[in-house]
């Protein structure tokens, strides 16, 4: 009875941590009434890419919105090679560097993220209590870009709006701990360069556990290929958890995305205003992760987590 | 900083108080800079130091909150226009913001929920204005919440707010540029979010129409007019005048994960998922 409990448990997790915030009953979700829908949407004409489009200054011009997904939910789980199960798809490593695909763990630190794994941990993952996210989670997201004065904006789904400072050239006081990192921009060739430190060490990776600590140097490369495609790679040092550096990329090379395009579903929730990534608002998994958990880890449970 | 909020407040407050900062009629208007689309360029951080998040009618000390003026220009008495019945839900409200557990707590915000608009523009942490030529983005610093107005009629009209299933925190947003200002107006929003910590509420019937105007380099003016013929007589307005933020820009406030370091949970059942 109690696994049967935890692999339904483990599933409603999965859909919660991989970035399927959960509506409050009552609500409409996006593309419901007032939005344009994608569904049934005719297949979208076969778009020529084009040269890299410029601002008046040369730079790439980024703006769009862009997805390197398009394999389900596969890689929201797990960034190294994987079977799959417990509805999640079976997946290659995203890790490109080192070549045999392994996240460089030291020994300690992989014996944690293999604690974090397991099922009956996965309360601890503050997305599931609908916390923020982690840089590394947007490769499994839509991004739209935005230029706004000094800053280059980058939006995703759920709570995401990253505001990069591409004048800024020292770092947050270290006493200044952000979800996402500090993050600093700036412009090598058609490449936009973000180098973010300053992290609070609190996030994962990836629902697979994955993590890297508030000691993390993270370095991501966007680099333009042309009008309809843009690369990413996030570099991670962290000599704390890692024996080396470590870069990994999304499924597939970001692709600008129109009505009708493979993520447009998801990119949709970029721009229409039927969105609202609430999610914490009518989090009732939670509770049952609680229990979860405490079962699991033989804590008593309290009157709160009982109610 | 108490003092500064007050001197601020009381600005940004009441017409019978008038302050240079409300660019008083007859003053030559400011114009402001504009985006390559010729849309006023409302763009950067700006944060509201005001009292508005305790109360927007004017009210004495309370515990932990500083008295001050109020914010509502429209009625001139400076008063919400309720009607009988919702003064007294008002009061109830009050009062039962004062359970400190946040799941007894009456105030939703108090549970870390979406604050809604116009609260969430007044709650206190910055904001961040970014336009493009659809639409224009709001991210705010408070829980990483955002929100997306389109300036153009790409997603038609809205849906019938009369349908539950169409409600939203934040209500559904279509906006448009008059002048020197964004105006934003708000359906479809759901009964759960307050205006303020007073306990001022209101109905799936309102109507939000705000409104943002450049009145100085660094000074934007604020203006909100509700609208929800279930609990007020009329409508009514609000006005204050937020400032930019130049030192630095949006950093972090993460609500939920401030309840958990608190060792609040937040596994509570939510009240309106069972309605």
């Amino acid at each position: 009875m109690r696994t049967r409990n935890w692999v339904l448990i483990s599933v409603v997790a999965l859909l919660v941590l991989a970035g399927a915030s959960i509506p409050a009953a009552g609500q409409g979700r996006g593309g419901r009434g007032g939005g344009r829908g994608g569904g049934g949407a005719a297949p979208p004409a076969p778009v020529t890419p084009g040269p890299i489009p410029r601002m008046p200054d040369g730079r790439p011009d980024l703006r769009g919105t862009f997805s390197g997904m398009g394999a389900g939910l596969t890689h929201t789980v797990i960034l190294e090679e994987h079977t799959s199960g417990f509805g999640i798809r079976g997946g290659k490593s995203l890790i490109i560097d080192p070549p045999d695909g392994k996240i460089p763990y030291q020994p300690w630190a992989l014996v944690e993220r293999d604690r974090r794994r397991e099922d009956i941990n996965a309360y601890e993952d503050p997305v599931g209590h609908c916390e923020f996210y982690d840089i590394g989670r947007l490769h499994s997201f839509a991004q739209r870009f935005m230029y706004s004065g000094n800053n280059i904006v980058v939006g995703a789904q759920e709570q995401i709006m990253r505001v990069i400072d591409m004048n800024r050239r020292q770092h947050l006081p270290p006493s200044i701990r952000l979800w996402l990192g500090d993050p600093i921009g700036r412009w090598e060739g058609d490449t936009l360069v973000i180098d973010s430190t300053n992290f609070n060490g609190k996030t994962r990776m990836a629902l697979g556990g994955d993590f890297y600590s508030a000691s993390a140097h993270v370095v991501e490369r966007y680099t333009m290929r042309d009008s309809e495609t843009i690369t990413w790679t996030m570099t991670v040092d962290d000599p704390t958890v890692f024996t080396r550096p470590w870069t990994f990329t999304t499924a597939a090379p970001m692709t600008r995305q129109r009505e009708g395009s493979n993520d447009w579903n998801r990119a949709l929730r970029l721009i229409d205003p039927a969105w609202e990534h609430d999610c914490h608002e009518g989090n009732v998994v939670l509770k049952h992760m609680r229990n979860v958990y405490e079962q699991a880890h033989g804590i008593t449970p309290t009157a709160e987590s009982k109610r | 900083m108490a003092i500064f909020a007050v001197a601020l407040a009381a600005g940004a407050s009441s017409v019978s108080y008038p302050v240079a900062a409300q660019a008083p009629a007859g003053a030559p208007a400011y114009t402001p800079p504009r985006t390559p689309e010729g849309h006023p360029d409302l763009q950067g951080v700006w944060r509201a130091w005001n009292l508005a998040k305790y109360d927007l009618e004017a009210h004495g000390a309370k515990p932990g909150v500083p008295a001050g003026l109020g914010f509502v220009v429209d009625p001139a008495d400076g008063k919400i226009p309720y009607q009988p019945w919702a003064l007294e839900k008002r009061e109830q409200n009050y009062q039962g913001t004062r359970a400190t557990d946040p799941y007894l707590n009456t105030d939703p915000y108090a549970k870390c929920y979406f604050p809604g608009i116009p609260r969430l523009t007044y709650l206190g942490w910055p904001f961040q204005i970014i336009q493009t030529a659809g639409d224009v983005n709001f991210a705010y610093e408070w829980s990483h919440k955002k929100r997306i107005v389109p300036v153009t009629d790409a997603f038609g009209p809205r849906p019938d707010p009369e349908d539950g299933l169409n409600a939203r925190w934040n209500g559904m947003a279509r906006g448009r540029y008059e002048g020197n200002s964004l105006v934003v107006d708000l359906t479809n929003f759901n009964p759960y979010t307050w205006f303020d910590m007073a306990g001022n509420f209101h109905s799936e019937a309102l109507h939000v129409v705000e409104r943002y105007t450049l009145i100085g380099p660094d000074a934007l003016q604020y203006e909100a007019t509700m609208e929800d013929s279930k609990v007020f007589t009329r409508p009514w307005t609000i006005r204050m005048v937020l400032q930019r933020q130049k030192d630095i820009g949006l950093l972090d406030y993460e609500c939920t994960a401030m309840l958990d370091e608190l060792g609040i949970h937040h596994t509570w059942p939510r009240d309106f998922d069972v309605q």
